[in-house]
């Protein structure tokens, strides 16, 4: 497998918020965090930072220039507050990001149309110079930091996460958008994989439909939920033939459609396998010692994650007012 | 198969396939006029594997210059996956013309149609400079997701605050900045005009 060349950031970041993972999965963001400080990654979080457009440009409400000016916008503030290294936490994110950045410095009539609108309209501090931003080396999602740094993992362990079968899904919009950009293999992606092994943890690597989506299809799970699920189902069949104990995922999108529709799937195909999902960033929390609750965010999941607890040996203590 | 012969280079076509290789949202090295209907995207496409979408297919109408495949149902099938995009030989990507294929069928009315369900999507930009699941389904998620899901929308704030995190929305001035940047480029213009499209069903 060739090692991608892109640069790998430590320092100015803005880790890029998600409305998904703000919404539905915040552990997510409380976890980047905590296995960020713990490894020392200086970061900011900043209240300027629109959405990427990424669920409307995918439902097609966004049109390719009104998410590029979008992006034009939150790049402006990124550079302003010297912390131009993006790192979002969703797949979608980072690719609707690197083809913003790819658009406005390869297509100079459309950075000049949204320039215009911009100076026309009282803007002019979001004007866009090309090359501002660098598709390749300032767009890094979550997991190429993890990946990255996988072999100082093991410093900072305090719990052991070993004897569970441990699967992996990678994230369409990570691997297969900006494919030349992608770490850890394309066709057999195995980012999330090499991670675990960094900490001592084998997974079960490939399986029948691994680098098939989700099955969110963004507004196939709304709008055409029957072809939605018969995608997820795949998924989930497969998964329940490998015996998989735990799923990880790199993206909220994807967190959402396995952890939320794990149920309605199984009262109709009468599975009856127990698979929570976690993200990468909460397995790495989970492994660091963070809090299931107050760091990791279980209780905001579908699926319960203490019975995974309880198997690995795993004390928690807390309250979970949302599962009744 | 009846593939109509094309002009090679210079001047500008009008037909389908060079009108998507000039849209804003074709990568510019988009090899659609290369495709030799290997069938590759089809073997791979999810779509292709639960409905009558066909990527291939797709393709070949585009090629065939075949206008008619903006009204047709099944190009709303694509999930927009990327697989056909990341295993294609000759550089071309469905998907991609798949996206640009809805646009211009947006365009008309039979489009608008299709998104018009997703539009509290857009008012929450406008608005809050966030993206929401749509309200339009929030009926058949509670079904699914159950009463768990309820509480977390109800308590997401307290549930933020003892994870520690910030405020998720935007600070007043940016939502601001966001609502004169779509009016600036004509978003807020075209959400209205879907949704004229709509009120005119209802």
């Amino acid at each position: 497998m060739n090692e991608v060349n892109k640069f790998i950031p430590t320092k100015d970041i803005t880790l890029f918020r998600s409305c998904l993972v703000s919404a539905e999965y915040p552990g997510t963001e409380a976890s980047t965090k905590y296995v960020f400080d713990k490894l020392g990654i200086e970061y900011v979080i900043d209240r300027n930072q629109s959405c990427c457009t990424g669920l409307g440009h995918y439902y097609d409400i966004f049109d390719e220039l009104s998410t590029t000016a979008l992006a034009a916008r939150n790049f402006a503030h990124a550079i302003k507050n010297d912390h131009k290294q993006y790192v979002p936490m969703c797949a979608t994110c980072y690719a609707i990001l690197k083809n913003a950045a790819l658009t406005l410095n390869t297509k100079d009539d459309v950075r000049e149309e949204i320039n215009e609108s911009f100076r026309e309209n009282g803007l002019e501090d979001l004007v866009y110079h090309k090359d501002d931003i660098d598709p390749v080396n300032n767009i890094t999602h979550v997991v190429d930091i993890l990946y990255a740094l996988r072999d100082q993992l093991p410093k900072y362990k305090k719990r052991d996460l070993s004897g569970i079968k441990i699967a992996t899904h990678h994230g369409c919009h990570y691997c297969k958008v900006h494919y030349n950009d992608t770490q850890g293999g394309v066709r057999d992606p195995e980012i999330v994989d090499q991670i675990c092994e960094a900490m001592g943890l084998e997974t079960i690597g490939w399986y029948d439909h691994k680098k098939l989506t989700c099955g969110c299809g963004f507004r196939q799970r709304y709008a055409n939920r029957e072809l939605s699920l018969e995608t997820s189902k795949d998924k989930l069949e497969s998964l329940y033939n490998e015996d998989a104990d735990l799923l990880l995922v790199i993206c909220p999108n994807c967190h959402l459609q396995f952890d939320r529709y794990e149920k309605v799937i199984q009262d109709e195909t009468k599975h009856e396998k127990y698979m929570p999902v976690l993200n990468i960033a909460q397995f790495v929390a989970l492994y660091m010692g963070a809090d299931p609750y107050k760091t990791i965010g279980i209780q905001t999941h579908t699926v319960n994650v203490e019975p995974l607890l309880d198997k690995l040996g795993i004390e928690y203590e807390g309250v979970d007012d949302l599962h009744e | 198969m009846q593939v109509k012969r094309r002009e090679m280079g210079g001047s500008k076509q009008d037909d389908l396939a060079h009108r998507i290789l000039r849209d804003i949202k074709a990568s510019s090295d988009l090899g659609l006029l290369r495709c030799v209907q290997c069938g590759m995207c089809a073997s791979t496409c999810p779509a292709a594997r639960h409905s009558d979408y066909d990527p291939r297919v797709v393709i070949k109408r585009v090629l065939d210059d075949d206008e008619t495949i903006l009204e047709d149902d099944d190009i709303w099938n694509c999930f927009y996956c990327y697989n056909c995009h990341s295993i294609c030989p000759v550089g071309n990507s469905v998907c991609e013309v798949n996206q640009i294929l809805r646009q211009m069928a947006i365009d008309k009315d039979t489009g608008k149609k299709q998104i018009e369900s997703f539009m509290s999507f857009a008012d929450s930009y406008i608005d809050e400079g966030l993206g929401i699941i749509p309200k339009e389904y929030h009926g058949q998620l509670h079904k699914d997701y159950g009463k768990h899901w309820g509480n977390l929308q109800e308590n997401l704030e307290e549930v933020r605050e003892s994870l520690e995190l910030e405020d998720m929305h935007l600070y007043p001035e940016a939502k601001d900045e966001v609502g004169k940047t779509l009016e600036a480029i004509g978003f807020k213009k075209k959400v209205e005009e879907i949704k004229k499209v709509r009120d005119n069903y209802e």
